[in-house]
């Protein structure tokens, strides 16, 4: 431990904190800028100088560590005037006119830090030279006059989310943030994750749809997850008025730490569906607005006969982005009540062999969180900069610490371009390539299956001993495999082999509890009377069009129209995921809690309470635990 | 003891400091007790005494010589310059026309502006002032206090008028300084 005396606050601090983290730990404030907890330390904006007893200059607080009996000042006339000195420089560089920009979020740590440091102007006046303004980007502004050249987000870029596309160039009063070698960041190598709008501290990097449209202050926030995929971030939801305003990660979020994808921040804000507002009933060919009342009605007539049938009932279908406790009721009304033999999720049989066979993995099984410590990761059926990206994000930044990341594919992987090791197999040969890996490690021979898989002899050699030689190596793998089942036992073979953890990086928000709900056939409707779908906001696909369309009753509870709704005999309105609470489970088997961030329209309701009126309306016994009960049995 | 002289003008703003300083309501009339309002764009005296007052204010920036001259004249007969509201602070809304060359802005507003035709044309009568580079009052003279704002609150106008006229450098900090 290191003992260290700041503003005459004496405290231990393990050995390697910064100065910094020692005044915070001592709640003494010192003002920073190119500092942010979630980056590693920069030493670029100089506002956090402090006076070091001892010490010829004033020092940065953030990169300077603590040292034995250091004494440390933070507020003395050389330490503020520094700091005056260090933001007149500042706002003297480009346009910082609080007057111009203001509007921006009132959220800036520029003026904070000037307001801070009580000044009411600065003594030197800028040079007026405009900076160009790259609005090419679909989400978000890079306003290089607004930039301070903290840097932040080039760190976030590369520090968290490894794809290393912000960086400068020239030096001096010339340089300026780039993306790529100096494109347009629209059409630059950016994977829209927005990492850099989130850490940016004044406005030069700004999202389209909160930037002067109000300030901050005025929002309300509420911490939920996304619900985007399986991996399950933490966000935070800032809303005004009821309406959406911007999607945050939230920094504290064990899952993600803050980083979010394009998926999590931006497509909420380019929701372009039109709602369903009322609930609507067929009638002479055409659907029409009608009461919740009439419907239900509508659906209880049909229904009530249909109770008991397993083969010729209800097939039942719901989506697996909504929560467990919709998921768990679904199951009591049409499986546990109707008696159907129907009633599975929107992932169908996707995921079923490979959880059927999961219990197979025992100890190999790896975690999100293997990923971070690997120093070896080979992925096989998935690309990770396409969806699940997040996961994607924890590969690509380990790079640069000497993590070899191995993307299998037959077709171009996203991540190819940051490793040295992208390996290209033939089609549907994700089976003899991982047999012929195992091969090789045991020194079979392999020809026949080396040759499906279409490798060449050094490249299987070079895997192998990559594996081999680490010590914390990790598969992935999705769900894109012929044939599964092989596929995965052939995986969790190798893993016992090469001593690796097996990470499945698949399936929707909450596939993992639709699964263990065994809500996980194919769905057919064989002569089932009538197609229930829950969808919620899920977007039905052609397939699932296809197979209900003939369906002599269609009931579909959607928050959106659709090419389903419109073939729907009953369409109920139903909350969206930002409009509803409840619980989801990830990929690593985390159950986590959403929280309702917007209120819904009025004459919505939740997937929850359709479903418990529809069960009031036919009579059925529902547990009345049945939310306790859902969040025990996942 | 008599009351301080207080003298004001405007230069490149909009007025809407001085507005503000109205919106200060009665008020006006515990500054009045307090202070002797000299000239000010809303008084009819135009011109600061010559035997110089002890408080000076100045709203907008400096965008031409005549600006210029004002603002060295006020300087000249006043004890305490005041640049009040951010045009005079750094400029302002005015100073937006740095970013371009005199020429392109004269251009703009008398020649190629959508109202004008053919006929339009940059005055060059040499009783005219010329135009320059906007500027804050503190690049042409030495500033005492600067409270920034577009416009300052009232509240922090009359702050400032309060004080100095009960002979206190007036402190602007906190929510006196925040931007609203």
């Amino acid at each position: 431990m290191i003992h260290i005396k700041i503003d005459g606050k004496e405290l231990e601090v393990p050995e390697g904190t910064t100065v910094l983290n020692a005044a915070r730990q001592a709640g003494v404030d010192i003002p920073t800028l190119c500092d942010h907890p979630a980056l590693e330390p920069y030493g670029g904006c100089r506002l956090c100088l402090v006076e070091v007893e001892g010490a010829r200059t004033l020092q940065p607080a953030c990169t300077m560590p603590a040292g034995n009996n250091m004494v440390v000042h933070t507020a003395t006339e050389k330490v503020k005037s520094a700091r005056k000195f260090v933001l007149s420089m500042i706002f003297s560089e480009r346009n910082h006119f609080c007057m111009y920009c203001q509007v921006s979020g009132g959220d800036c740590e520029l003026q904070n830090a000037a307001y801070g440091e009580d000044m009411t102007h600065w003594p030197i006046q800028p040079n007026w030279q405009p900076y160009e303004v790259d609005a090419s980007h679909p989400y978000f502004v890079m306003d290089h006059n607004r930039c301070i050249l903290c840097r932040r987000c080039v760190r976030a870029c590369a520090e968290l989310s490894g794809n290393f596309t912000l960086g400068m160039e020239e030096r001096g009063a010339k340089t300026i943030l780039v993306a790529d070698l100096g494109i347009p960041l629209g059409d630059s190598s950016c994977i829209s994750c927005g990492s850099c709008i989130q850490v940016c501290p004044t406005g030069a990097l700004i999202d389209r749809w909160s930037a002067y449209l109000g300030k901050d202050k005025d929002t309300q926030s509420t911490q939920t997850v996304c619900i985007g995929c399986s991996v399950g971030c933490g966000i935070e939801v800032l809303s005004r008025n009821n309406n959406l305003v911007r999607v945050e990660g939230n920094w504290d979020a064990e899952v993600n730490g803050g980083v979010l994808c394009e998926v999590g921040r931006f497509l909420p804000m380019v929701e372009e569906r039109d709602r369903v507002v009322t609930p609507m009933v067929r009638k002479d060919g055409k659907l029409k607005a009608a009461t919740w009342e009439e419907a239900l009605n509508t659906i209880a007539e049909k229904y009530q006969p249909l109770i008991g049938h397993a083969n010729n009932g209800v097939a039942a279908m719901v989506s697996t982005r909504l929560p467990a406790e919709v998921l768990y009721t679904f199951k009591q009304v049409f499986a546990d009540n109707f008696g159907s033999n129907m009633v599975t999720s929107t992932d169908e049989e996707k995921f079923a062999t490979l959880n059927s066979v999961k219990s197979e993995v025992g100890v190999y099984e790896g975690k999100l969180t293997d990923l971070e410590e690997a120093d070896a990761v080979m992925t096989v059926g998935i690309d990770l900069t396409k969806d699940h990206q997040v996961a994607g994000f924890f590969i690509k930044r380990a790079i640069p610490n000497g993590t070899k990341v191995i993307p299998v594919n037959y077709e171009a992987n996203g991540m190819d371009a940051f490793t040295p090791y992208a390996t290209k197999i033939n089609k549907n040969a994700d089976l003899a390539f991982v047999k012929t890996l195992s091969a090789n490690l045991n020194n079979e021979e392999a020809a026949e299956l080396q040759n499906k898989a279409g490798l060449e002899t050094a490249e299987i050699d070079k895997i192998s001993s990559i594996l081999k030689s680490a010590e914390k190596s990790v598969l992935v793998y999705g769900a894109d495999f012929t044939q599964p089942e092989e596929t995965f036992r052939a995986l969790v073979k190798l893993a016992k082999e090469t001593n690796s953890k097996l990470v499945g990086i698949t399936g929707k928000a909450n596939s993992t509890a639709a699964a263990q709900y065994h809500l996980d056939k194919p769905f057919v409707m064989n002569g089932h009377q009538s197609a229930m779908i829950v969808l919620g906001d899920e977007e039905p696909t052609q397939t699932m069009i296809k197979k209900v369309e003939n369906s002599p009753f269609l009931v579909v509870l959607s928050s959106y129209h659709s090419a389903l709704t419109a073939k729907a005999d009953v369409v109920l309105p139903v909350t969206t995921w930002l409009e509803q609470d409840g619980h989801y489970v990830n990929l690593d088997g985390k159950i986590q809690e959403a929280h309702k961030s917007l209120q819904s329209p009025i004459d919505v309701k939740s997937n929850l309470d359709v479903l418990e009126l529809l069960a009031a309306k036919l009579n059925l016994e529902l547990s009345a635990e049945s939310l306790v009960a859902a969040e025990k049995a996942v | 003891m008599s009351k301080p002289k207080v003298a004001s003008d405007w230069l490149a703003g909009c007025a809407g400091c001085h507005m503000s300083l109205l919106d200060i309501d009665e008020r006006i009339l515990q500054v009045l007790e307090l202070a002797d309002l000299r000239a000010t764009p809303i008084t009819d005296l135009k011109h600061p005494d010559e035997d110089g007052v002890d408080v000076g204010i100045l709203e907008g920036g400096i965008n031409n010589t005549a600006n210029e001259a004002v603002a060295k004249q006020m300087r000249s007969r006043c004890k305490y310059l005041v640049a009040l509201g951010d045009c005079a602070v750094f400029g302002g809304v005015p100073a937006m026309r740095n970013f371009f060359t005199i020429e392109e802005t004269l251009r703009r507003a008398y020649v190629e502006t959508e109202s004008t035709d053919d006929s339009g044309k940059i005055p060059d009568d040499p009783e005219l002032c010329k135009p320059t580079n906007v500027r804050a009052v503190s690049e042409v003279v030495k500033v005492d206090l600067h409270v920034p704002g577009c416009p300052p609150d009232a509240d922090v106008i009359f702050h400032v008028l309060a004080e100095l006229a009960q002979g206190r450098i007036p402190e602007i900090k906190d929510e006196k300084l925040h931007w609203h």
